[in-house]
């Protein structure tokens, strides 16, 4: 197990992969990362959609090359996504200043494309209908683990740019919100008794400064 | 999944009940250091002076970072710049440091322009896992979290930069909320906050295990909305400056047309991040394609010194089997909220909340003394139990909580919920670097830095959720103390990197390479300009396969 080599093909052009590796693995030890566009290796930062073709000829879906392990026969197909402008984030969200923002918004024909193409399981379409509703909220918790990849908004033959909507939502909901954390007094460190700690922390040598510091730490507060 | 581990997978399951009410194993101070002596990378000695710049001879760096310091640069010796970008401010770097820099830059009047090696936002950032860290209870202070910073980083941290990180915690969280950052709450609205590796109170605010990509995001939309010009795939390859010691813009390799561009600059901002990928001892990494170290190399020639280079964090828990996840960030969050470290007895043998470096170390001599748990792909590691979060908190904790990690194994068939995944130190962080002010100045006039490629504000070991937090509070200090203090426009030459050439020839052999490295040997992606090579290897379709066939239509059904 996990031993041997496969070939796959990217862009037309053969590979030899080790099997376990991924799309971006294999085009790195053939001398070949420039084929697909790489960013983070990590599956976040969504530079390295590709598209798939399995060796019997059916369709293996859209996914990230990083983290895509190989497959014997494999075709892949790099499918870079360019970005589109960004569209101000509104501090009173509601269906009405989303649509203003994204004149597309009730295109959807619900063709369920852009929920299939995504890489990170999204339920997208279901998403856009939610946007269309003015469920905000659920919005904001659909799209938590967006990469901005932008296969949804490649795949959509009506426009619709659900990642953009969903940036949009959240950042909209964030201006928004209330956060009593930040709200609190005693956030802002000036005063008397924050000036002493400092000293404290501040005086003696560095073995000294070092001690204070685990003391401090223990117990919240500054030594005798 | 995961028969070859079997017999100890059966171990971990059989203990973990027993395991669920038992206190962490104690370590004195003297077992810490020691674990660190013995194990801890930084400590083994893998490092040496070099012969050139201002830490020339004074002062260890790692074998492969040495190296870079002591190369020569990709440009040709006849190379000139002739100016084609004329700006005020050049920020190195697309990720968040760069980012929140262009930002609070963005309404001071001056035409700023952001180069970046990859995409903007491209970057460590973006794969930060497990939170932000702030002083926001009553129970909590800015003084506090300075003691456990300062203790984590062996005092060794620049106290005024600490200082300043802190004290600017509480307003750096307000300005990333108002930007439309969405952290976890509590059901009274408050943020959830969770303990890190050597928090005393809980401080680390998360967007789930996706608060690096919450955070970039955000910010990158912010940084689009503004006039800021962006350069993507523009690699930063050398500094110019005036021949008087006073940095005034770039020299530029743009990766697509494989030209170079010469940017003069009143201030540049050094925010190229960290370098991970140099792969130090051989480690796996958990950066991004771009982490090779290149602003150290540039702002070094410039006569900037370097401190903590030698000190670098191997994140405990870097994922360990599958391969095609191997050094990818496993969050400490997990281990915050209960997951347990075992060796391949299922035994616990260390605190899995002690500072990083500490756990690190025990974690490397468990599989150095034989008690770690082979792989079929030839790596060793240690069990994260992650099925005990389930037991302790509840079925589906992991899930709502981790949804990256869940996302990331299943795919290979491993669902943490019900099976362990297996663990080692990856290479995460470059705790040292550019020597900056807290108004994140560096030695030089001219040039500032922020983020992961300076030095100093984490001492020797950094605490979770204070990389995140370095990037919001130095990234805005940066940006407003160029806006105060913005020289005006010099000539824009080379005469620092021939100044550095004239010191180069004193390094018998010669270094074969060239620095900045710009990309991962692994990658053998290569600087190369457009006159030497005719086209792109590996672009071209072979010509055993004339017939380029269409891409599937992924939604055609099977």
């Amino acid at each position: 197990m996990e031993s041997g080599t496969v070939e796959i093909s990217v862009a037309g052009k053969p590979v030899q992969a080790k099997v376990g590796e991924t799309i971006i693995h294999a085009l790195w030890a053939a001398g070949m990362g420039d084929a697909v566009k790489t960013g983070c290796v990590g599956g976040v930062c969504g530079a390295c959609t590709v598209n798939i073709r399995f060796k019997d000829g059916k369709p293996g879906g859209t996914d990230l090359a990083c983290l895509r392990p190989v497959e014997e026969g494999m075709e892949v197909f790099p499918c870079p996504v360019e970005s589109i402008p960004a569209v101000a984030p509104s501090s009173e969200p509601d269906v009405a200043s989303l649509q203003a923002a994204f004149p597309t918004l009730n295109r959807c024909t619900k063709c369920g494309s852009c929920t299939t193409a995504c890489p990170m399981s999204i339920p997208v379409m279901d998403s856009v209908l939610r946007m269309q509703e003015g469920k905000f909220e659920e919005v904001s918790e659909d799209f938590i683990t967006c990469i901005h990849c932008g296969l949804c908004r490649f795949v959509c033959e009506d426009k619709v740019k659900p990642h953009n909507m969903g940036l949009w939502v959240r950042r909209s909901e964030g201006m928004s919100r209330d956060n009593p954390s930040l709200d609190q007094s005693g956030l802002e460190p000036i005063g008397d008794a924050a000036e002493q700690e400092w000293t404290y922390l501040f005086t003696g040598d560095p073995e000294e400064r070092f001690k204070r510091a685990k003391y401090f730490r223990e117990h919240g507060r500054a030594g005798a | 999944m995961m028969d070859w581990a079997r017999d100890s997978l059966e171990k971990v399951a059989a203990s973990r009940k027993a395991r669920a009410q038992e206190p962490a194993p104690t370590l004195t101070d003297a077992e810490s250091e020691a674990l660190l002596n013995e194990f801890h990378p930084d400590y083994l000695g893998m490092e040496r002076v070099v012969g050139v710049g201002p830490n020339a001879g004074t002062q260890k760096f790692p074998l492969e970072l040495a190296e870079l310091l002591e190369s020569d640069s990709p440009l040709p010796q006849s190379f000139e710049p002739a100016i084609e970008i004329t700006t005020d401010v050049l920020i190195l770097g697309g990720g968040g440091a760069g980012a929140t820099a262009a930002l609070t830059l963005a309404e001071s009047g001056l035409k700023v322009h952001l180069a970046t090696k990859l995409r903007l936002g491209d970057a460590n950032t973006v794969m930060a896992e497990g939170g932000i860290q702030a002083a926001l209870t009553r129970q909590d202070s800015t003084r506090r979290h300075f003691a456990d910073s300062y203790v984590g980083g062996h005092g060794n941290n620049d106290p005024e930069l600490l200082r300043a990180l802190c004290e600017h915690g509480p307003a750096g969280i307000r300005w990333l909320s108002d930007l439309g950052c969405l952290f976890d709450q509590n059901e009274d609205g408050t943020f959830r906050l969770r303990k890190g590796g050597g928090t005393s109170v809980p401080r680390v605010l998360a967007c789930r295990d996706y608060t690096g990509l919450e955070i970039m995001r955000v910010l990158k939309d912010a940084v689009l909305l503004t006039g800021t010009q962006i350069l993507e795939n523009h690699s930063a390859v050398e500094l110019l400056d005036d021949g008087e010691g006073q940095v005034t813009g770039a020299v530029l390799w743009d990766r697509v047309s494989q030209k170079l561009v010469s940017v003069s600059a009143r201030a540049v901002i050094m925010a190229t991040g960290g370098s991970g990928q140099l792969r130090i001892q051989g480690f796996p990494t958990s950066n991004h394609l771009g982490a090779t170290g290149d602003g150290l190399i540039l702002a070094y020639r410039q006569g900037c010194q370097l401190i903590h280079t030698d000190s670098f964090q191997y994140h405990p828990s870097g994922s360990c089997y599958p391969e095609a996840l191997a050094g990818q960030l496993v969050t400490e969050s997990i281990r915050a909220i209960g997951a347990q470290v075992l060796n391949v007895q299922g035994e616990r043998f260390i605190d899995e909340m002690i500072y990083r470096d500490v756990l690190a170390g025990a974690i490397i001599r468990e599989v150095a003394e034989g008690r770690g748990v082979p792989t079929p792909t030839h790596r060793s590691g240690v069990w994260l139990d992650t099925p005990l979060i389930e037991l302790k908190l509840g079925k589906g904790t992991l899930g709502r909580q981790f949804p990256g990690l869940i996302h990331r194994f299943e795919r290979y068939g491993i669902d943490p919920a019900i099976h362990p995944i297996l663990v080692y130190p990856t290479l995460h962080y470059q705790n040292g670097g550019i020597r900056i002010d807290p108004s994140g100045q560096t030695d030089l006039t001219g040039l500032w830095a922020a983020g992961e490629v300076t030095g100093g504000l984490h001492g020797t070991n950094r605490l979770m959720g204070n990389s995140l937090l370095d990037i919001t509070v130095f990234g805005r200090r940066a940006a407003e103390s160029v806006i105060k203090k913005i020289p005006e426009r010099r000539a824009a030459t080379l005469a620092g990197l021939k100044k550095f050439r004239e010191g180069l020839k004193a390094i018998q052999p010669p270094s074969s390479g060239t620095a900045p490295l710009l990309f991962p040997v692994a990658s053998r992606l290569k600087f190369q300009l457009a006159e030497k090579s005719e086209r792109l290897s590996g672009t071209e379709p072979s010509q055993e396969k004339k017939q380029f066939r269409e891409p599937p239509d992924p939604f055609g059904g099977n």
